[in-house]
């Protein structure tokens, strides 16, 4: 292991599998969850929600309910919109669907929520909730991607059912498809990615308590305190410092619990109106079937390989079920962002789109990109398998080592310290893969399936700066007066242990016991603003920052060691809550003796330095850490009934500095769980009147201790640039685990030919139907029966252009001169990456010359040199963030509407729409 | 989920408990164990009136000896009856079933009654009740009646039973000493119902099988009978039997259906083969084949 030079003693608390400061009240039941808050007066919600997927809601009947006993109030949307809320996604753009907290005239998903009853209990409130009559016009809903696309609106308002869409269609034919006519082999493969229910152990859960004037205590399941109330203040209208948000023990997040959704505003809305304590527990009903999904994607990639499998260029074609109510319309660019930076691939190209459908809204879900590996890792595969090369070759030939970097990807990711070949060589070099073969050999004879899948990845962790809220991490560490040592953090832990591995980390640098230390957080009043469980960002950041105050707070131990004792500041060292002086024994203390000195007799301080031992720091670390792994799983296929047993699972992971291995294998043993769940149990499936069909645990089938194997690991160590040079390990294990089994399933079936059949589409989850579907060459599981076709084809048919009721977003030919001027500021969003972008365009002409800027809160944008011709606009922009591209307008003026396009270089082209401000 | 109003009753004798079934009319439910009922009624999917607790009436509990076979409490816990000297030495097929129910927490609570009187077509017990012959003793306020297990079930959760009746009892008749069991499940969690298993048992006399009793979960509405794998094996020898053969026959009993877990052919192809494979592991025969 590798660490930064020490300057304290010799106790060693980084590395060590110290043991939880989290666990005796977890595992003794003394957590404090919010279902533990109880307060006087608190009354508690229940929800009405759609049992219809679409329609229009005729009436809604409350007389019944609100005579039942205990019931204090039920409300409606009409009575919640007295106090007036904007949602907001993540990354705090306005959520483009027209969603209200409750449902607004129409219902567009089973599960909507429609009506809140207050009550004395919650069994009161589910009484009367019961009897809530609700008329609703049913319409015939949109379930599916393939219904989205040729459908009616979801939204009525909506141009069509396009969430977010990105890339760049033209490209294909451009420059993608001349290279894939030219490479001698050309792979397509498609994954069908099942619907995913987040499943977190704790339910949603929020208790919101009015205090004073217009000040709220919010008790929230959720991944960070400070964003929760940061979020409550925005989409309220509120100063931030109104709201104060507490969250203790939270029981698992995964994404959901990233921001509030619907229901936990609507409950500080109405703890606002009523004025007394609410409390809604979401339970496991309403979180299979009305907590936001996950996943559902369907994604096409091509691959065009040379004869000695080096790749040459790759096209994908992605599409995700946004459902009626995402958390952000997403078009998941990230998939394309992280799909090839470790590979040296000389021209990719993609386009990808959310839609809209009358399901349960989509919310990100550890690794929300995950997909980029699971279709690269599986083609990879495929690919070896055609080229007869082994599949560790090819990942050879085409990964990029350390010596490669630094490189940037054709997207623009820089990648200077990436070890996913480096991970893969210990991998194997632990692996016996020759023995292996031979023993799949030989196992065959008896017909035994023997399969083994390797892969390996990149993660972008600890992400910073780029993008709101991604941003640094504040640590307040201070020696108190009794020498014990407090730190206060705005770090969450649904389980990450995160106070054990910052105590770990003041223990190293401090020299104290880690038992004398303590660390808070939990609470937006303590600490200051962080994103929290986000991204995979706690340990590289928050570890970051109080590895710094922590040497901070030495430092300041040090001076006044030395001041009192007439000696070097390099002559002091700390160690065991002991203060030593070098070559004088007699001078050492304990820190308790020097606390009560820096706090209590300021007269024999340093002059002018300030009483008391504490420091605070805030580290912005460099905009992005990647993680790298490589991992081999070794299967068993029952060819009898397509039951698949893992044998074997060794992940070997490059995080860099280890805090805590106890802690990193806990986080990729967590992934790795989740990801045998969407590959073999896990699935929502919706009939084709839109209610979700698994709405307890005996239709959703999560994986058990039975099915989770014990996992091995390898950890290389390649520190970070960081401070303390960790590097996030959060979601690692359900990016790399759904890929890694696959292609151990596959390896295992390739005697019977490919996983995905002669189509070459594999359906998630490979539930024993579907694998007996490849090793029997026929229709077991009657999956062609029921599943839509995927629109595309080998080697790349052109994209599939959505049918209708799609509005054409460019202008293809010249249109009309356009009966009004564009000068004066405009109203335009545009489709970016993270969600709608709403700023203020102003245009100035002189003939056909066109200059002017684009105006948001976060600063201005001139630009110049643009023309205009016929109400055809067309203007460049230069960004630097996210990161370096011009953006190239090509807009129609239509009276008082623009509308177009924007190409954004890889990022591919975003529409563009505007109204006169 | 939480459970809609109930009133509820804790009787200490059959009578009290039947006089009780009588007076609701059709609006009282019967609770033992709780394991499949308590969700059912945090859902709100079943809302009875009032709910009839079993634990206290001691008749109802235990295993016992009888004319010709082995008695089982409809109240007896699946964790004591798993654990039972005499249902080990008699009904070994019905311990080896019961092994497969559920979890180890849940058979500390779970019944051997409340498995039988469910009627959940996956399930194990009530497969093995029609497999190994057994009635269901019946009482209700107009006296009791007995009911073969094959003529219980009559669809998914529905049985022979009245809303005013109480499973009383579960007598499977003694099979030969030595008598073969037979079974296996296929579930894709251990635990879980199956997606398709069997259950039975197979008496053998002079090297030739005397008694058959075989029957599918997971396989139709309804445990279903094997009636013409058991007519196939009646008589035969050991080396005679083609186990694949047999296993087709059993499979034409069956009316599997589709569901998001397994596909009806998924469910006949698979039965087919472990319905094959146990009888050639458990007889040690090869097949024809």
């Amino acid at each position: 292991m590798n660490f930064h030079a020490s300057s304290v003693g010799a106790t060693r608390y980084v590395g060590e599998r110290t043991p939880r400061k989290e666990d005796s009240r977890l595992l003794t039941g003394r957590g404090q969850f919010t279902d533990d808050i109880q307060l006087p007066g608190m009354m508690h919600i229940a929800y009405v929600r759609s049992p219809v997927a679409r329609g229009r809601i005729v009436s809604i009947n409350l007389e019944v309910a609100r005579e039942m006993p205990g019931v204090q109030a039920i409300y409606t949307q009409a009575d919640l919109a007295a106090i007036p809320v904007q949602m907001m996604s993540f990354f705090f753009t306005p959520i483009e669907s027209p969603v209200s907290l409750l449902a607004d005239g129409r219902v567009a998903c089973v599960g909507d929520p429609v009506c809140m009853v207050i009550a004395e209990t919650r069994a009161m409130a589910e009484d009367a909730a019961a009897l809530v009559e609700m008329e609703i016009e049913e319409e015939t809903p949109l379930v599916t991607i393939a219904d989205a696309k040729t459908g009616p609106l979801v939204h009525p308002d909506k141009d069509d059912n396009i969430a977010a869409e990105m890339g760049d269609e033209d490209m294909l034919e451009e420059a993608i498809q001349p290279l894939l006519d030219k490479a001698p082999h050309v792979v397509t493969h498609t994954i069908r990615h099942q619907r995913i229910a987040q499943s977190p152990m704790e339910c949603r859960a929020c208790v919101a308590s009015p205090d004073g004037s217009g000040e709220m205590t919010v008790w929230m399941g959720c991944q960070s305190p400070h964003l929760a109330a940061r979020y409550l203040a925005l989409v309220l209208g509120l100063p931030q410092e109104s709201i104060r948000v507490i969250a203790k023990d939270v029981g698992g997040g995964f994404g959901l619990k990233n921001i509030p959704w619907r229901e936990e505003v609507a409950v500080v809305v109405a703890a606002r109106l009523f004025g007394r304590p609410l409390k809604w527990i979401e339970d496991r009903y309403e979180a299979l079937t009305a907590s936001s999904h996950a996943r559902e994607q369907e994604v096409t990639l091509t691959i065009g390989l040379d004869d000695e499998g080096k790749l040459l260029a790759a096209w994908s074609d992605y599409a995700c079920n946004n459902g009626a109510w995402p958390m952000g319309e997403d078009a998941n660019i990230a998939v394309h962002m992280f799909m090839w930076p470790a590979h040296k691939l000389p021209a990719y190209g993609f386009v990808t789109r959310g839609w809209y459908t009358n399901t349960m809204g989509l919310g990100g879900y550890r690794g929300p990109w995950a997909m980029e590996s699971l279709i690269r890792e599986t083609t990879l595969d495929k690919a070896a398998r055609k080229l007869g090369i082994d599949p560790i070759e090819l990942r050879r030939k085409n990964l990029i080592y350390l010596p490669d970097q630094p490189v940037t990807s054709g997207m623009g990711i820089e990648v200077t310290d990436i070890t996913p070949g480096e991970c893969l060589e210990k991998l194997v070099a632990n692996v016996d893969v020759a023995a292996f073969r031979k023993e799949q050999a030989e196992a065959r004879k008896e017909g035994r399936y023997l399969g083994m899948g390797i892969t390996t990845y990149i993660e972008p962790t600890g992400s910073a700066g780029s993008m709101q809220p991604m941003t640094g991490e504040t640590v307040h560490v201070r020696i108190e007066p009794t020498g014990k040592v407090v730190a206060m953090l705005s770090t969450h832990s649904q389980g990450h242990g995160t106070a054990t591995t910052m105590a770990q980390v003041i223990a190293d640098r401090l020299g104290v016991a880690y038992e004398d230390i303590s660390v808070f957080e939990g609470d937006s009043a303590i600490g200051a603003f962080s994103p929290g469980a986000a991204g995979s960002r706690q340990g590289v950041i928050a570890g970051g920052a109080t590895w710094k105050a922590t040497e901070l707070l030495a430092d300041k131990v040090r001076a006044v060691a030395a001041h009192l004792s007439n000696a070097s500041v390099d002559a002091v060292t700390i160690d065991g809550g002991m203060v030593h002086v070098e070559g004088a024994p007699e001078m050492s203390r304990s820190l308790k003796e020097l606390a009560e000195i820096a706090y209590g007799e300021p007269g024999r301080l340093p002059e002018g330095m300030a009483t008391g031992l504490e420091a605070q720091f805030r580290y912005q670390p460099p905009p992005m850490t990647m993680t790298s792994a490589a991992h081999c799983c070794v299967v068993e296929v029952d060819a009898e009934t397509g039951f698949v047993k893992i044998l074997r699972w060794i992940s070997s992971e490059d995080c860099g500095t280890v805090i805590n291995p106890g802690v990193v294998e806990g986080q990729i043993a967590g992934g790795l769980a989740q990801a045998i769940g969407q590959v073999l149990l896990e699935e929502m499936p919706y009939d084709a009147r839109g209610n979700p069909l698994a709405a307890t645990f005996k239709d959703y089938l999560m994986p058990t201790i039975f099915d989770v194997p014990d996992f091995e690991y390898l950890h290389a160590n390649t520190p970070s640039q960081t401070i303390g040079g960790m590097r996030g390990v959060g979601e690692g294990g359900a990016i790399i685990g759904p890929p890694t089994l696959v292609n151990a399933i596959a390896d295992a079936l390739s005697p019977f030919g490919e996983l995905g059949g002669k189509k070459g589409e594999v359906t998630l989850p490979l539930t024993p139907s579907r694998i007996l579907d490849v090793i029997e060459q026929r229709d077991v599981s009657g999956h062609s029966a029921h599943a839509a076709p995927v629109p595309a084809a080998a080697p790349v048919s052109a994209p599939a252009v959505p049918e209708a009721p799609v509005a054409e977003t460019a202008a293809p030919v010249p249109a009309p001169a356009a009966s009004a001027s564009i000068d004066g500021d405009w109203d335009m969003t545009l489709k970016a990456p993270m969600g709608g972008q709403t700023f203020v365009a102003h245009f100035e002409t002189q003939g056909t010359s066109l200059s002017g800027y684009l105006s948001a809160p976060e600063g201005q944008q001139d630009f110049s040199g643009g023309t205009i011709e016929g109400g055809r606009i067309k203007f460049e922009v230069k960004v630097d963030k996210p990161m370096k591209i011009t953006l190239k307008y090509d807009i129609q003026l239509e009276g008082d509407t623009i509308t177009g396009k924007c190409k954004m270089g890889m990022f591919g082209t975003a529409k563009v729409t505007a109204v006169r401000a | 989920m939480k459970p809609a109003p109930f009133d509820y009753a804790r009787p200490s004798s059959i009578a009290e408990a039947c006089a009780i079934l009588s007076e609701a009319g059709g609006g009282a439910t019967v609770i033992a164990g709780g394991q499949t009922l308590m969700p059912l009624l945090n859902l709100r999917m079943s809302q009875p009136f009032i709910l009839v607790d079993i634990n206290g009436i001691a008749d109802l509990k235990g295993v016992s000896r009888v004319d010709g076979g082995t008695r089982v409490g409809p109240a007896t816990r699946q964790a004591d009856a798993l654990r039972d000297e005499t249902l080990a030495r008699h009904l070994p097929a019905f311990v080896a079933a019961l092994g497969h129910v559920g979890h180890y927490q849940t058979r500390n609570r779970g019944t051997v009654g409340g498995s039988v009187a469910l009627g959940e077509p996956a399930a194990e017990m009530p497969a093995t009740a029609v497999a190994l012959g057994a009635t269901i003793e019946i009482a209700s306020v107009s006296g009791t009646r007995s009911v073969k297990a094959e003529e219980f079930y009559l669809g998914p959760y529905m049985t022979a039973l009245e809303p005013d009746e109480l499973v009383t009892g579960i007598t499977y008749p003694d099979w030969p000493d030595g008598h073969v069991v037979l079974f296996r499940e296929v579930a894709q969690r251990p635990g879980d119902f199956a997606l398709v298993g069997m259950v039975g048992a197979l008496a053998l006399d002079g090297g030739k099988v005397s008694r058959a009793g075989i029957a599918w979960f997971g396989m139709g509405p309804t445990p279903i009978r094997a009636r013409q794998a058991e007519d196939a094996l009646l008589g035969k020898a050991l080396t005679e039997i083609d186990a694949d053969a047999v296993a087709a026959l059993a499979v034409a009993d069956t009316a599997p259906f589709d569901d998001h877990h397994a596909s009806a052919e998924y469910r006949r192809t698979v039965g087919k083969r472990i319905f094959a494979r146990t009888l050639r592991e458990t007889l040690d025969i090869r097949s024809a084949a």
